[in-house]
């Protein structure tokens, strides 16, 4: 009995060790020295703001009036008294905190790309705006959802650091160290101008956007925002002063995206019964065809048939990027696409099977827009760059995924396209259908759109980013769910959704 | 000699197996209780005896806690799983047996588009000590030990859940099992195990848990499982009669969120009750046929799953000796 026990304690013991295992929770970067300052940041041009002065920003106190000194003072005294848990909060904030908020963004995302379970009735019910925490939770973070919210959350970041900048290079204050030289900055020094704090605009403009895009985490952002504001102090970055101005900028920054967020026609893209099945009987009338749900039971509306008439951020029409109709159901070209699914699915090599896998970025993740973002961290951080140029990145990457979408989901139900499971009767996957039509593909559209700009952005990076695009696309064909029309076309809709994104990213002043 | 094996005990999913050739195995590579029994004639294979067995197994839900809530899915219908198990056992001392086996398995979902899945699942291999032998009278207490080793023996995604093969990870295991012996007549059995399960690996590299992991690793929580059983031999011997509970509780993981797949993290608690019948064929010489039921009576992330098992052993001695 004894040895026994023996046995078990050892194991007991070994078992605890390995669970010690940490996987990483975001993207592992070590505080860097930014590549460039832009000092010009200030003179861009901004997304939704008219200048970069439409948020007044007050000017400081000077640095040798008793008021700074006593900051500086403060900063000194809460600098000595850092515990390790703060050194830890540095450590994860780093010097480059956007893509903290982002990777925050991501997993809301994730959280919340949960969808509706049906009640025992064989109903559904609704996520409620007006009601968050009944469940179904609000919001329901799907594609079309997670898009937009991106795309708030980085233009808004953006603008914020353009106004930041402005008044930053206006103002001139020089960072806590360069006033007093026991204040040795903890990340590195960067000759950046403190008031008002960049890192401020950010937290304070992340978490507004973010609270309302996701209403039952509101406690959780703040904490993550209290965090931030400690680790700013902690490091050495900013004083008191230069974070109130921050956090007062970021709110004024949020609330112009906010105003527009409720405006832009969100609200109606899940839209009734009545008005899903009016687009279904028009396709039919228009084409001889209609998509329909193929889950039981059966869910009596997709996911935001009207996204497609949200308002774009630089997408002039949904109809100038439009593809021409997909083949009908008995012509050469359907039943072609259709021998393609069946082959490829009785037929399918590991290699299809993991990229269909690897791109899935359904249910329960962080949807196709999350890991566009993901890889746009990738480039951030491997070339250096700093707060303003790592904004403007996301802002032009999420905006231009979004008017992808809208594009996209344009076309999915004007179209109505039915997919392969409900077109090819017994056809299985390995992948879940989602709960939209099929043309054009949204993984292509997104993915096209992401790596356009992305190339632009990062022209060494184009080769891989294409590749990643095409392979996205073809995923959807080894998981079942998509003809290689969709595919095509969404590629194409997504690349001409992009042009006019960087054709604004070409004059913002940046390049 | 007994031979036991009984696969899939309610696992959502992955196929199990225990078995006992002539001794008390273990051999549940996942879900399963490796906590095998062992009627009275052999208690462990003789010295150079060799045990062969075919075991074939139908696990069937329709129900499934989603967490702590039971549910039917019409997008899965019935899952049926079915493992499809041979299995080999030889004695290297009278006192050390060891065990292999290599499940072949099929999943299918009556409802949905979603595809099945086929193939082989982890090969095992045990090592089964005999550690204690007492007589008091008509009483005979024995103790024995088990340590386990699995592993994929293919590239099947665990990350395939309802559908998956097994969970995809390495694991090890031990057990010691106890059993007391009336006249040869009447037994109970109990046993306790500890699997530590290794990581799986999934096909993409970000998935949330109750946050989001950036990684294609996933750990796949190991478990405790305890085993309870009473039996009699009847009719000279020839038909052992067999009831018994097993249970598994995770030691971690998370639960399947709400209307969402279930994934390899996910703890997976069950608790089954069944029996078996076992005869030996005198007309065929060496031979055995089991039949199994068990049912799971509650569970956390797994199929309420009923479970039926049809097996023949084979047995005999490698080289003839001179007794």
């Amino acid at each position: 009995m004894k040895s026994t026990i023996n046995i078990l304690t050892i194991l007991s013991i070994t078992f605890l060790v390995s669970c010690q295992k940490e996987y990483p929770t975001g993207a592992e970067y070590d505080p860097y020295s930014f590549a460039t300052l832009d000092e010009k940041g200030g003179t861009w041009t901004p997304i939704l703001l008219n200048a970069p002065t439409q948020i007044s920003v007050p000017s400081p106190v000077a640095i040798t009036s008793p008021e700074y000194l006593a900051e500086l003072d403060a900063l000194k005294k809460s600098m000595a008294y850092a515990i390790d848990e703060d050194r830890k909060l540095i450590t994860y904030w780093g010097n480059n905190p956007i893509v903290r908020w982002n990777e925050i963004a991501r997993e809301l995302a994730a959280k919340y790309n949960l969808t509706p379970a049906p009640n025992a009735d064989g109903t559904y019910p609704a996520p409620s705006a007006a009601n968050p925490g009944v469940y179904p939770y609000f919001p329901f973070a799907h594609p079309p959802y997670a898009s937009r919210a991106f795309a708030y959350l980085s233009a808004a970041q953006f603008d914020g650091l353009i106004a930041a900048w402005h008044y930053k290079y206006q103002f001139n204050r020089p960072a806590p160290s360069k006033n007093a030289a026991a204040i040795v900055p903890v990340l590195p020094d960067q000759n950046l101008p403190s008031y008002p704090s960049d890192g401020a605009v950010i937290a304070s403009v992340s978490v507004e956007i973010l609270s309302a895009l996701f209403p039952l985490e509101k406690e959780f952002l703040k904490t993550k925002a209290a965090e931030m504001r400690l680790m700013l102090s902690l490091s050495g970055m900013n004083v008191e002063s230069d974070i109130v101005a921050g956090e007062e900028l970021g709110k004024g920054i949020a609330a112009v995206y906010l105003k527009r967020a409720s405006t832009d026609g969100m609200s109606k893209a899940q839209s009734s019964k009545a008005v899903s099945d009016s687009l279904a009987n028009e396709a039919f009338k228009r084409f001889g065809w209609k998509w329909q749900n193929m889950e039981s039971p059966q869910r009596p509306v997709g996911i935001a048939p009207l996204f497609g008439k949200v308002k774009p951020w630089y997408l002039v029409s949904v109809e100038a990027v439009r593809p021409p109709a997909p083949p009908e159901l008995n012509s050469a070209a359907f039943q072609h696409a259709a021998k393609e699914l069946q082959e490829t699915a009785n037929n399918l090599t590991n290699e299809q099977r993991k990229i269909a896998n690897w791109w899935s970025d359904g249910l329960g993740t962080y949807t196709p827009p999350g890991h566009w973002n993901r890889f746009a961290t990738d480039f951030i951080i491997k070339y250096k760059l700093n707060p303003i140029r790592t904004a403007r990145v996301y802002a032009y990457l999420n905006t231009a995924v979004q008017d992808a979408g809208i594009s996209c989901w344009d076309a999915k139900y004007y179209y109505n396209y039915p997919r392969p499971i409900q077109a090819m009767p017994g056809f299985k996957t390995i992948l879940g259908t989602p709960n939209f039509p099929a043309y054009t593909s949204g993984h292509s559209t997104f993915s096209a759109a992401a790596a356009s700009v992305l190339s632009y952005l990062f022209p060494q990076e184009k080769a891989l980013v294409e590749k990643h695009a095409k392979e996205a696309a073809d995923s959807r064909i080894y998981g079942g769910i998509h003809y290689r029309f969709d595919s095509e076309a969404g590629l194409e809709q997504g690349r001409k959704v992009a042009e006019f994104t960087v054709q604004k990213a070409s004059k913002d002043g940046a390049d | 000699m007994v031979i036991k094996m009984n696969v899939n005990r309610s696992d959502y999913f992955s196929a199990i197996g225990r078995l006992a050739c002539g001794l008390i195995v273990a051999f549940n590579f996942h879900f399963s209780n490796a906590i095998a029994q062992s009627p009275t004639d052999a208690l462990m294979m003789d010295k150079q005896e060799l045990c062969i067995a075919g075991m074939v197994s139908q696990d069937q839900w329709k129900q499934y806690w989603e967490g702590t809530l039971l549910r039917t899915n019409d997008n899965i219908g019935t899952l049926t799983r079915r493992t499809y198990m041979p299995m080999a056992a030889y004695g290297i001392t009278s006192k050390l047996t060891v065990i292999a086996a290599l499940p072949y398995i099929t999943t299918q979902a009556s409802g949905g588009q979603m595809a099945g899945a086929l193939g082989f699942q982890d090969a095992g291999l045990f090592l089964k000590y005999k550690w204690l032998n007492e007589v008091r009278e008509s009483l005979n207490f024995r103790a024995f030990a088990t340590a386990g080793w699995g592993k994929p023996a293919t590239s099947y995604l665990a990350d395939y859940m309802p559908l998956q093969l097994g969970l995809g990870c390495q694991e090890l295991s031990a057990r010691a099992i106890f059993k007391l012996e009336w006249r040869d007549h009447l037994y109970m059995r109990t046993g306790i195990g500890y699997i530590q399960r290794g990581t799986a690996k999934a096909e993409r590299d970000y998935y949330y848990t109750d946050k989001g992991i950036y990684t294609n690793i996933m750990d796949v929580p190991s478990a405790l499982q305890g085993e309870a059983a009473v039996g009699a031999w009847l009719i000279g011997h020839t038909l052992q009669v067999e009831i018994s509970t097993f249970a598994q509780k995770s030691l971690a993981g998370d639960d399947i969120r709400r209307q969402n797949a279930p994934q390899p993290t996910n703890k997976m608690n069950t608790w089954q009750a069944g029996g078996r019948l076992r005869y030996f064929a005198g007309f065929l010489n060496n031979f055995s046929l089991i039949a199994e039921h068990f049912q799971v009576v509650d569970g956390r992330n797994v199929g309420k799953s009923s479970i039926y098992t049809l097996g023949v052993t084979w047995q005999g001695y490698v080289k003839k000796t001179d007794k």
